[in-house]
C-alpha cells in the first residue's frame, strides 16, 4: 500500500509540477515579451527610439505573441486540463523523474 | 543649511543673539504683505536689526515697498534701526543648496544604491514643483543668520502653501532618515571590513538635514522666539480660512499670537449704501471673529483713505499698529446704522450679458478655463460664477467645477457642502459638477496603489538585503506617507487629466479654480516638470530593468507621460483652452496682473480676458475717490492690452454687500457684470 500510495502520490506531484513548469514558462514568455514592448515604449518616450523603429519591433513582438497564444490553443485541446481533483496526462510517463523530461513549450 | 557652518553652526542659531521670527499668515489679499512691511518698519524704528522677507513666489514686498528687491537683502531707509529686505527666490537657494552638496549626495547614492553618477545628475537636474516650500525655511534660516539680525518678519504664501511650507521641517527629518538608511550598509562594510568606520562628510550631511529639521521645528513651536499673526479681513471667507489655518496650525503645535483684522470700514465718515452695508455686515463677522478666538488678542486696523506704498506710506500703517491696544479696547468700530440699505444691486434689472461674455471666454470646443489671480480678488467667486453661467447656457455639456486650492473656498462660496467627490449643487444646473480637490487623499489613494511594488523597486535599489543590514523601512514608509512638496499642483493636473482625457463620456469643460498667483503658474508649469521627472524614472527603470524589472510602475509612467504630452498640447492650444486672470482696480492687484499676464504670454497660454472685479459703484464721497482710484488703474490696465487681434478684453463686476453667496445670489449678481469689450 505504502509503495502504491507513495507511486501515485509520487506520479500526481510529478505530473504536476510538470503542468506548473509548463505553464510557468509559457507565461514567462508572454511576460518577457509584455516586457520588451514595453521597455520599447518606454525607449520611445524618451525619444530613443524612433516610431518607425517602434512599430517594426511592435509588429515583431505581437508575431511571437500570437504564435505562442495559437499554440497555447493547439495544445489546450488535449494537453493539459486540470478540473478540480481529475488530472490527466497526455504522455503517460508515472515516474518522478528528472527535470529533463520536462516537456517543451 | 548649517553644514558649511561647522559644528555648533546651527539652522536657526539657537543662541543667546539669535532673531526671534514674526510670521505673517492669512487668505491672499488680505494685507499680509502691508502688515509685515509695516511691523518691519515699526520694529526698525524702535532700533532693531531687522530682516523681512517674502516667501510667498508670487512677490509683492517690492510694490509695497516701491522699491526693487530681489534675492539679497536691500537695505530701505528707516529712521533709526537698520531694515532690510528680500524677495526669496526658491529656485536659485536650491541650485546653491544643491551645489554646495552635490558630490557628497552623489557619494551617499553610489554606496547606498544602485544609482550611479548619471543617475543622480538626471535627477538633480530637474525642477521641483514644490521649491517654494522646501527651501522656504532653510533659506530663510541661512539668511537670517547670515545678517546677525534681530529681528525677522516673514510675509508668507497665501493660507494653503503657508501650511505646507511650515510643515516643511518634518520633510527634512524623514529625508535625514531614509538617507542615513542608505548610508547604514556602506557603513556596515566598512566595519565589517575590519577597517573601523569613521564619520565623514555624508554622515554630516545626514546630521546637518536632521538638526535643521528639528531645530526648525522647535523654532517654529517656541513662542519666545516665533510669532504669528493671522491676517484676514472682516469677511465670511478670510473668517472661515482663518478657523481652518489656525486650527490647522495648532494640529502642528504653532500657535498664533494674534488676529489682525484688516481694512475696516471706519465707523465715522461718510454715508452711503456700500459703506453702510459693508458696516453693518463687517460688525457682525467681527463679532463672529471674536467667538472664533476667544484667547487670542483681535487687533482692528481701519482702512486708510489711500493704498500705503513705500516706506513713507507704510508709516500711516504703523501709526494704527502703535495704537493697538486703544483699538482693541474699543471694539465697536462697526456698529451698524439705522436704515442701512440691503444689496439692492442683486436686484439690479440689467439684462444678462452672458452670451456675448461666455461666447468671447470660453466658445464650443474650449475644454479647461482656468482661473488665476491675486489672492483676495474675487478668483473663486468668478470662477463660480462663470461655471454656473456657463452650465445654464449649454445644458447638454458636461461642467466640472473644480478648485485645486489647498486653503478651498468653492463650498463657502456656493454655500454648499462640497468636498472631494465631485456633486451636483442644490439649485444650480444638473450638468454641473463640483468638486475641492483633496490633494491629501489623493496621494494617500496613489500611495496604497504602489506602495508594494515602491517598496520592492527600494529593496532592489537599496542592496539592502545582500547583507542583511537592517535599514528602517518604516523611514521609508514614512517618506511615502509625507505629502511630497507640490503635490496640490501634481494632482490637480492629474484631475483634470483624469476628468479631460481618461472618463467615459469625458467632461465637456473643466472650469478650475486655482491657488493665488504663484502657486497658479507653478500649477501650469506641473505638466512640463512632471513630464521631465517621468521621463527621469523611465529612463531610471529602463537601465536596471533586469534588476528591478519593469512593473505596473513602468507602464503606468509610460500612460502618464502620454498623457501629460496631451495635456501640454492642449495647454497651449487656443481652441482649447484659456486663462481667466481676475484682479480688482489698485495697484497691488494690479502689478501682480502684469506679471501674470506675461508669465502666461510666456507659457503660451491663452488669455480672453481680465475680470476686474469688485469695481465700487456711485455712493458716498469715500466710495467717489475709491472710484476715481479704480478708474485710474482700469485706464492704466487697458493701455497694457496688447495691439492686436487676439488682445484679451476687460470685464467689470461690481462690488456687493454682502458679496455674493449661493447659487441665487451668484446669479443675481452676474446680471449686474459688464459684457466683455
Amino acid at each position: 500500500m505504502i509503495v502504491l500510495d507513495t507511486l501515485l502520490i509520487g506520479g500526481i506531484k510529478f505530473v504536476l509540477r510538470r503542468i506548473a513548469e509548463a505553464v510557468d514558462a509559457q507565461l514567462n514568455d508572454v511576460d518577457t515579451l509584455r516586457q520588451e514592448l514595453l521597455a520599447a515604449q518606454m525607449q520611445v518616450e524618451l525619444g530613443e527610439m524612433s516610431d518607425a523603429e517602434f512599430a517594426d519591433i511592435e509588429a515583431a513582438l505581437l508575431a511571437r505573441l500570437r504564435e505562442i497564444q495559437t499554440r497555447a490553443r493547439e495544445e489546450g485541446g488535449d494537453a493539459v486540463r486540470i478540473t478540480g481533483v481529475d488530472v490527466s496526462v497526455r504522455d503517460g510517463v508515472d515516474d518522478d523523474a528528472s527535470p529533463e523530461g520536462a516537456p517543451e513549450r | 543649511m548649517s553644514a558649511r557652518g561647522g559644528p555648533g553652526r546651527t539652522a536657526t542659531g539657537a543662541s543667546a543673539d539669535a532673531p526671534t521670527f514674526h510670521f505673517f499668515a492669512g487668505k491672499g489679499g488680505v494685507g499680509k504683505t502691508t502688515c509685515a512691511a509695516a511691523t518691519a518698519l515699526m520694529l526698525a524704528e524702535d532700533g532693531h536689526r531687522v530682516l523681512v522677507v517674502s516667501t510667498d513666489p508670487a512677490h509683492s514686498l517690492s510694490d509695497v515697498f516701491a522699491r526693487r528687491l530681489g534675492g539679497t537683502p536691500r537695505r530701505l531707509p528707516a529712521r533709526r534701526g537698520s531694515l532690510r529686505a528680500l524677495e526669496l527666490d526658491a529656485d536659485r537657494a536650491l541650485v546653491r543648496w544643491l551645489t554646495r552638496r552635490r558630490s557628497t549626495l552623489r557619494t551617499i547614492a553610489e554606496r547606498g544604491t544602485y544609482l550611479d553618477d548619471e543617475d543622480l545628475g538626471r535627477l538633480l537636474r530637474l525642477s521641483f514643483p514644490g521649491v517654494d516650500e522646501l527651501m522656504g525655511l532653510v533659506e530663510l534660516a541661512r539668511v537670517a543668520r547670515q545678517g546677525g539680525y534681530e529681528r525677522v518678519v516673514v510675509d508668507t504664501a497665501p493660507t494653503g502653501h503657508a501650511l505646507r511650507l511650515l510643515a516643511m521641517p518634518q520633510t527634512l527629518r524623514r529625508v535625514a532618515a531614509v538617507l542615513n538608511d542608505m548610508y547604514a550598509k556602506h557603513r556596515f562594510l566598512a566595519e565589517s571590513l575590519g577597517r573601523g568606520y569613521r564619520p565623514d562628510a555624508a554622515d554630516r550631511l545626514i546630521e546637518e538635514l536632521e538638526t535643521d529639521g528639528r531645530e526648525l521645528t522647535s523654532l517654529l513651536q517656541a513662542p519666545e522666539r516665533c510669532r504669528f499673526s493671522w491676517v484676514l479681513l472682516p469677511e465670511t471667507l478670510a473668517l472661515a480660512e482663518a478657523r481652518d489655518g489656525v486650527a490647522s496650525l495648532a494640529a502642528s503645535d504653532i500657535g498664533v499670537s494674534e488676529m489682525l483684522v484688516n481694512r475696516v470700514t471706519p465707523p465715522s465718515g461718510p454715508s452711503c449704501a456700500l459703506c453702510d452695508g459693508r458696516r453693518r455686515v463687517e460688525g457682525r463677522v467681527l463679532a463672529e471673529i471674536r467667538r472664533a478666538f476667544p484667547r487670542l488678542p483681535i487687533r482692528v486696523l481701519p482702512a486708510l483713505p489711500d493704498e500705503p506704498r513705500g516706506v513713507a506710506g507704510l508709516r500711516a500703517v504703523v501709526a494704527l499698529l502703535r495704537r493697538k491696544a486703544a483699538t482693541t479696547g474699543a471694539t465697536s468700530p462697526t456698529k451698524p446704522r439705522a436704515g442701512a440699505l440691503p444689496s439692492r444691486r442683486l436686484t439690479a434689472a440689467t439684462p444678462p450679458v452672458w452670451t456675448a461674455t461666455l461666447q468671447a471666454l470660453a466658445p464650443a470646443g474650449v475644454r479647461l478655463l482656468v482661473v488665476a489671480g491675486k489672492g483676495g480678488v474675487g478668483k473663486t467667486t468668478v470662477a463660480a460664477t462663470l461655471a454656473l453661467e456657463l452650465s445654464r447656457q449649454r445644458p447638454q455639456a458636461r461642467v466640472l467645477l473644480l478648485s485645486a486650492d489647498p486653503a478651498h473656498s468653492l463650498g463657502d462660496v456656493l454655500q454648499a457642502p462640497v468636498d472631494d467627490e465631485e456633486q451636483a449643487i442644490t439649485g444650480a444646473p444638473e450638468s454641473l459638477r463640483v468638486r475641492e480637490l483633496d490633494a491629501g487623499r489623493a496621494f494617500a489613494r496613489t500611495r496604497e496603489r504602489y506602495q508594494r511594488t515602491v517598496e520592492d523597486t527600494f529593496d532592489s535599489l537599496l542592496r539592502g538585503s545582500r547583507f542583511d543590514v537592517a535599514y528602517d523601512r518604516e523611514a521609508l514608509r514614512g517618506l511615502m506617507d509625507l505629502a511630497p512638496p507640490g503635490m496640490d499642483e501634481l494632482f490637480a493636473i492629474l484631475s483634470v487629466i483624469e476628468a479631460l482625457l481618461e472618463r467615459e463620456p469625458p467632461v465637456d469643460l473643466v472650469v478650475l479654480d486655482t491657488a493665488p498667483t504663484g502657486h497658479a503658474l507653478r500649477l501650469l508649469e506641473m505638466p512640463g516638470a512632471a513630464l521631465g521627472w517621468v521621463h527621469a524614472l523611465l529612463a531610471i527603470l529602463l537601465k536596471y530593468r533586469e534588476v528591478v524589472g519593469l512593473g505596473d510602475v513602468a507602464a503606468d509612467l509610460v500612460a502618464t507621460a502620454r498623457r501629460l504630452r496631451e495635456l501640454i498640447a492642449l495647454l497651449s492650444d487656443p481652441a482649447r483652452a484659456r486663462v481667466v486672470a481676475v484682479t480688482r482696480a489698485a495697484e497691488l492687484p494690479e502689478r501682480e496682473t502684469e506679471r501674470l499676464l506675461d508669465r502666461l504670454r510666456r507659457l503660451r497660454m491663452t488669455v480672453p480676458a481680465v475680470v476686474v472685479n469688485a469695481a465700487t459703484p456711485p455712493g458716498c464721497a469715500r466710495c467717489e475717490r475709491e472710484r476715481r482710484r479704480e478708474a485710474r488703474w482700469r485706464r492704466r490696465l487697458g493701455s497694457r492690452r496688447p495691439r492686436r487681434a487676439q488682445a484679451w478684453s476687460i470685464i467689470g463686476s461690481p462690488a456687493v454687500t454682502p458679496p455674493p453667496r449661493g447659487v441665487a445670489a451668484l446669479g443675481a449678481w452676474s446680471c449686474a457684470w459688464e459684457a466683455a469689450e
